[in-house]
């Protein structure tokens, strides 16, 4: 069976004035009907630039994407007319941001706002489309919907306003739902609501949820199969079992490492020394090896590609030659 | 919007105007020249006695103060008092020519905002393209050329060069009998180059307003997610974009309609506009001071009216401002 969203090889660069740099160096990724695909990194690694490409909104300039492909339902959507992505968005792929907070434009309600989502994708007539929002905001959890509806998004708590979001994300009946750090912003008794709330919409609205988070934890109870990413590649994916019981790569490894619960003995917060190099200084190597304890001379000269050498696979040298 | 706001800006309005005719009143008393002197010189002769008698009548030679009150005191009345140099009353003057002065402020007003927010959002759609530069050069210059040399180049232009918008006066006078929408034809003909006069400073600045303000709403969240829902590029310009980037505008809008009216007074007197403009040029050579006073009042008036209805259209644009109901 084909993937429901396939992406495969995509290169993403922009120019900067350290001249063009790659954000995403070969990212692949699919996603199945139904399932949770988590995608975790440190910032700047290239989440969510891969989404954006996704939805089709990646700036350009300065953006460019350089090569890949990403297929929905078959469909290639790199280089797509801007009409028929015009389409797909908020349709067939829809997305829910980080920031809450600024996410929603300040001077439309908030049921004007789904309503435009309906009424984008589908013939239905005002009055029905704000009915249909109000009927969205009490699926997704807020009380009294009908006043909520006409409320300012400035009148509502941050919690309140991703359930908007998610709301207005899934009004359409996306097949992908990307969600893109959904509870960074939030308090953490809310992120819980809003992770069960994002569970409950998969069982009833049957998306593929692809979920773009640092919260190992979030991982752990959302996640079906995992890509860890790191500097605009994908070092490593499988099962989100596998990954967090046995991560290969080592900066998987540090990852899990830092988790307090799921971790070692020791209840202290760790990190990972070190910080991902920017990324007009990538070299040749493995972008890792700088902060990698099992550095030799050949992760400095040459990249490691995905391939499955120990548990599963992983794009590393030292798990390669069974170093560690 | 609450209507006791609405009762307390009204307010806040009204004591304004009581400061600005004091104020109205001491500054041109303080300025050098005689009215009596003037009136004098109308009637032909100026011995002291005549003068003494002329001071006498119209009641100059009381302490200012004094004179102050009186004025005060008339205003409050709505008496703007008796013109020295037209011999009517000062609200028949005004009355006869704020018409035109008011259709002038309000067609320059909306011409630059319509045209220049349009030049400043398709502008912000490439911010290094073709039209930006054209919009940047465009602001820059409206703002340096002064109004009346604007005028003049548009008389000499459309007078000889290309006949097809009059240049003076704001009706024909063989149409004055001719049926109403003939007239309300030739008006809106006439209006045309004072208009746009008028309007292209502030069309400039618009411009390059509603350029970077665009371009900055055009960076924020919200408009990533009404393309995420897939609204047309349109609708993110001009629907998601432009109401949020219209608050600067309006704002501006309000501060500048101020000057638009004191621009109004050179454009009058450059296109022979029938308006208040014309009528505070003489006015002010002859040392009218009640008619003076009285333009000044009723421009004021408009400037205090005006920052009202920014004010309210501010509240009503911006939800964030208006109380939780
Ligand atoms: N407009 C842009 N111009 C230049 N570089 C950009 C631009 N947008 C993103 N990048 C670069 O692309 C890389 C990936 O960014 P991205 O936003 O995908 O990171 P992320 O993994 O989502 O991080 P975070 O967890 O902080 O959200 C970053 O190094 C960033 O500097
Ligand atoms: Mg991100």
């Amino acid at each position: 069976m084909s993937a429901l969203l396939a992406i495969e090889d995509l290169r993403v660069t922009f120019n900067t004035r350290y001249g063009q740099v790659t954000a995403l160096d070969g990212v692949s990724l699919h996603v199945n009907a139904g399932e949770t695909l988590g995608v975790v990194g440190e910032s700047g690694c290239g989440k969510s630039i891969t989404a954006l490409a996704t939805m089709g909104l990646i700036p350009m300039p300065p953006g460019r994407i350089a090569g890949g492909s990403i297929r929905l339902e078959g469909e290639e959507l790199v280089g797509a007319a801007p009409a028929r992505m015009r389409g797909l968005r908020g349709a067939d792929i829809a997305m829910i941001f980080q920031e809450p907070m600024t996410s929603l434009n300040p001077v439309f309600t908030v049921g004007a706002q789904i309503a435009e989502a309906i009424m984008l994708h589908q013939k239905v007539s005002p009055d029905q489309a704000f009915k249909d929002a109000i009927a969205l905001l009490d699926r997704v959890g807020i009380p009294s919907p009908d006043a909520r509806a006409r409320d300012y998004p400035h009148q509502l708590s941050g919690g309140m306003r991703q359930r908007v979001m998610i709301a207005m994300a899934v009004s359409c009946r996306p097949k992908v739902l990307i969600a893109d750090e959904p509870t960074t912003a939030l308090d953490v008794t809310v992120q819980a609501q809003i992770f069960d709330l994002l569970n409950e919409i998969q069982r009833d609205f049957g998306a593929a949820i692809i979920l773009i988070t640092h919260d190992m934890g979030a991982i752990s109870e959302m996640a079906d199969r995992v890509a860890v990413m790191y500097a605009g590649r994908v070092i490593e994916e499988a099962q989100a079992d596998d990954v967090l019981d046995f991560p290969q790569h080592p900066y998987a490894r540090g990852l899990i490492d830092c988790i307090p619960a799921l971790g070692r003995e020791d209840h202290a917060l760790r990190e990972i020394p070190g910080v991902v190099p920017p990324l007009h200084l990538l070299g040749a190597g493995c972008a890792f090896a700088d902060r990698c304890e099992h550095t030799n001379a050949r992760c400095k000269t040459e990249k490691p590609l995905l391939a499955a050498h120990g548990h599963h696979p992983a794009a590393c040298h030292a798990v390669e030659e069974g170093r560690i | 919007m609450s209507s006791s706001y609405l009762l307390r800006r009204t307010g806040y309005g009204l004591l304004l105007m009581l400061g600005v005719v004091v104020l109205n009143f001491l500054l041109i008393r303080l300025a050098p020249g005689d009215p009596a002197v003037v009136i004098a010189g109308e009637m032909g002769g100026a011995t002291e006695e005549m003068l003494e008698s002329i001071r006498e009548e119209y009641g100059l030679n009381k302490p200012v103060l004094t004179q102050l009150a009186i004025y005060v005191g008339n205003v409050l009345q709505g008496n703007l008092g008796e013109s020295f140099f037209f011999n009517q009353p000062v609200s028949k003057l005004i009355a006869d020519r704020i018409g035109p002065t008011i259709l002038l402020v309000i067609t320059a007003q909306l011409m630059s905002i319509a045209l220049g927010v349009f030049l400043g959002v398709i502008a912000a759609r490439k911010p290094n393209g073709a039209m930006s530069a054209f919009v940047s050069v465009f602001a820059t210059i409206g703002y340096a050329v002064p109004v009346f040399w604007t005028g003049i180049m548009l008389i000499i232009l459309f007078a000889s060069s290309f006949p097809i918008f009059p240049v003076e006066g704001m009706q024909s006078v063989k149409l004055r009998d001719a049926a109403w929408y003939v007239q309300t034809i030739d008006i809106l003909h006439h209006l045309v180059l004072p208009a746009f006069t008028l309007a292209i400073i502030y069309l400039a600045q618009y411009a390059r307003l509603s350029r970077a303000s665009m371009l900055e709403v055009l960076g924020s969240d919200y408009i990533r997610t009404a393309r995420a829902k897939g609204a047309s590029e349109k609708s993110v310009l001009f629907k998601h974009a432009l109401r949020n980037a219209a608050l600067p505008i309006l704002t501006v809008a309000g501060l500048q309609f101020g000057n638009l009216i004191s621009g109004a007074l050179l454009v009058e007197t450059v296109f022979n506009w029938p308006g208040m403009g014309r009528l505070a040029f003489d006015s002010i050579l002859r040392r009218d001071y009640p008619t003076i006073m009285g333009v000044l009042f009723f421009a004021s008036a408009m400037v205090v009216i005006a920052n009202i209805l920014t004010d309210i259209s501010y509240r009503w644009a911006d939800p964030r401002l208006r109380g939780r109901s």
